[in-house]
């Protein structure tokens, strides 16, 4: 598949401070969650791909062209930014339709395109308020609605889900699942791990600056050899579980767990303690009644990777 | 990609609905005001009284507007064109958008300007035929509120440029911009020779309806005063240049450099 966005040595730093050091990476269609805590240099990379800033060192391109001083680009990109700042003056179907008008469409392209982002959104009621007198909720929603009211291919939002109740939450995440199984590229941000969580599996963990890694959760997971998965097997009798265990090479250490129900296995071979598994299940015996991986979720991938 | 002219016009059709609506507008509007409110006073002063006392206030009105309301507007608004977007980190939606970057800039001061003259010649126009409503039937009063209309529309034209040079390239830009306003521009204008002509105001001035001083033309050369005026057509040439070349500028630096949200 082509990369959509790439980026090939980039840095920036602000004066002494460093906002993204050295940084190649290359993000294809559907979704891709950027995750990083506050500070990591998130927004820095995406005000990179929106051309809103300039590259100290290396580059950056959005379908091979490079994004900085290139507004033909922008016909594509929908750009949620972070900060919760409007024109303030101005009624929600004012912001959405007075920025659509840097598009080009007619007149009445332009109502009929606004009115079905501040539909999407939930703000076709609202959408004659000031945004002064909006929700932060509401806030977070026209500025969203300002992102995707072109039909962009590429939409880049920067922490979109901050401010939003848990329904409003639920409802953007299934707004952007669909913008992926219409092939769309979606690069969302956020330093709350499960709101990545719920949206994609494909993420670039991003720390101090620098990319820590790229990729599909688990694959993330693999790759941490110093620590071990650790694999979770509820049965009927874990002791004669671990039993039949022991003798096994791909396993490193195990212990029960407090409902005395639980064996938790740590491994470096996950593969293999699965295949080990299964003989036991297909010799009889023991039954299964659920397994599961305790840390294969995204805090834990980022705990490891950034040594906490 | 949109062309040019048309991004022009939509960031101008864009701002001049958001400027309308702030509240520097209306702090603005309401400063416009003050003329018409001194004209009104002076009129019920000099109620019965000839028509030159009416010429001499209105001299004094156009001070006001010369070199206080226009300048202070254009330093308002010219600064703003860049700065307020950069302050309110409200640029990432402009900038994001597929049109020229110099397009929001002269967009946006065409908006500005238009916003800024409309203010003025609201205010100029009541005051002016409310000092002079006993000689409304004298049709040089006409030429002469014209000509003022036209020095000021100008002036709002030079001076916003300028300021909105400024805004792009400074971060404390009302501040700078102050001191060229009511410092530079007062003090230089008056110096002798050649170097009043570098103010903005000295072309302006250079426009006016000439009154020589104790004159038969029965006022106050007070805007006249000191000056050596250029030709007029020197004059408006020069105001086009520097609004062309300034304007130029801010252009060209909001199109390469980069605008950092102070955190």
């Amino acid at each position: 598949m082509t990369a959509v966005i790439a980026a090939t040595h980039l840095s920036k730093w602000y004066g002494n401070v460093l906002g993204l050091n050295d940084v190649s990476l290359e993000i294809e269609a559907g979704i891709t969650g950027l995750l990083g805590p506050n500070g990591a240099g998130k927004s820095t990379f995406m005000k990179l791909i929106t051309g809103q800033m300039k590259p100290n060192i290396g580059q950056v391109t959005v379908r091979g062209r490079k994004s900085w001083n290139s507004p033909v680009l922008f016909r594509d990109i929908g750009f949620c930014p972070e900060n919760d700042v409007f024109y303030e003056e101005m009624t929600g179907w004012e912001f959405v339709t007075g920025l659509l008008r840097f598009y080009g469409y007619s007149a009445s392209e332009i109502k009929e395109r606004a009115a079905k982002a501040l539909d999407i959104v939930e703000l076709t009621k609202d959408k004659d308020r000031l945004i002064r007198g909006y929700s932060r909720g509401m806030r977070q929603r026209v500025k969203f609605a300002q992102a995707i009211a072109h039909d962009p291919e590429i939409v880049i939002l920067d922490e979109p889900l901050s401010g939003l109740d848990p329904l409003g939450k639920r409802k953007l995440i299934k707004l952007i699942k669909e913008f992926k199984s219409e092939g769309r590229t979606v690069l969302v941000s956020s330093h709350v791990l499960p709101e990545i969580e719920a949206l994609t599996s494909e993420i670039v963990l991003v720390h101090q600056g620098k990319i820590l890694a790229q990729g599909d959760i688990r694959f993330i997971r693999e790759l941490i050899e110093s620590h071990p998965h650790m694999i979770s097997v509820r049965s009927s009798d874990p002791r004669a579980l671990a039993a039949r265990f022991v003798g096994d090479r791909s396993i490193q250490k195990m212990s029960f767990g407090a409902d005395g129900r639980t064996l938790v296995v740590e491994t470096h071979k996950r593969d293999d303690f699965f295949g080990c598994l299964t003989g036991v299940v297909l010799e009889g015996g023991i039954e299964i009644e659920e397994i599961s991986s305790p840390d294969d979720n995204l805090q834990a991938v980022f705990e490891y990777l950034v040594g906490k | 990609m949109m062309n040019t002219h048309r991004a022009v016009r939509e960031v101008f059709g864009f701002f001049l609905c958001l400027g309308r609506k702030t509240g520097k507008t209306r702090v603005f509007a309401l400063l416009g005001l003050v003329p018409v409110a001194l004209a009104v006073v002076v009129r019920v002063v000099l109620h019965g009284r000839t028509g030159d006392m009416a010429a001499v206030f209105t001299e004094i009105l156009m001070v006001f507007f010369l070199q206080f309301y226009i300048v202070i507007l254009a330093l308002f608004y010219g600064t703003s064109v860049v700065a307020e977007e950069v302050e309110g980190r409200t640029l990432s939606y402009l900038i994001t958008r597929p049109i020229a970057k110099p397009a929001i800039v002269l967009g946006k001061y065409a908006a500005y300007s238009l916003l800024m003259f409309l203010m003025v010649a609201v205010s100029l126009s009541l005051s002016f035929f409310i000092m002079n409503a006993g000689r409304l039937a004298d049709a040089r009063l006409y030429l002469t509120y014209l000509s003022y209309l036209g020095v000021l529309g100008l002036g709002i034209l030079a001076y916003t440029a300028f300021f909105s040079f400024l805004g792009t390239v400074l971060k404390k830009a009302i501040l700078v911009g102050l001191v060229f306003g009511f410092g530079w521009e007062n003090v230089i204008q008056y110096f002798p020779g050649s170097t009043q002509k570098f103010s903005v105001v000295h072309y302006l001035k250079s426009l006016l309806p000439y009154r020589p001083m104790g004159g038969g033309g029965g006022g106050v050369a007070l805007l006249l005063f000191r000056l050596e005026p250029t030709s007029p057509a020197i004059a408006v040439l020069m105001l086009a240049v520097i609004a062309g070349v300034f304007l130029a500028l801010a252009c060209w630096v909001f199109r390469t450099k980069e605008y950092l949200y102070e955190e």
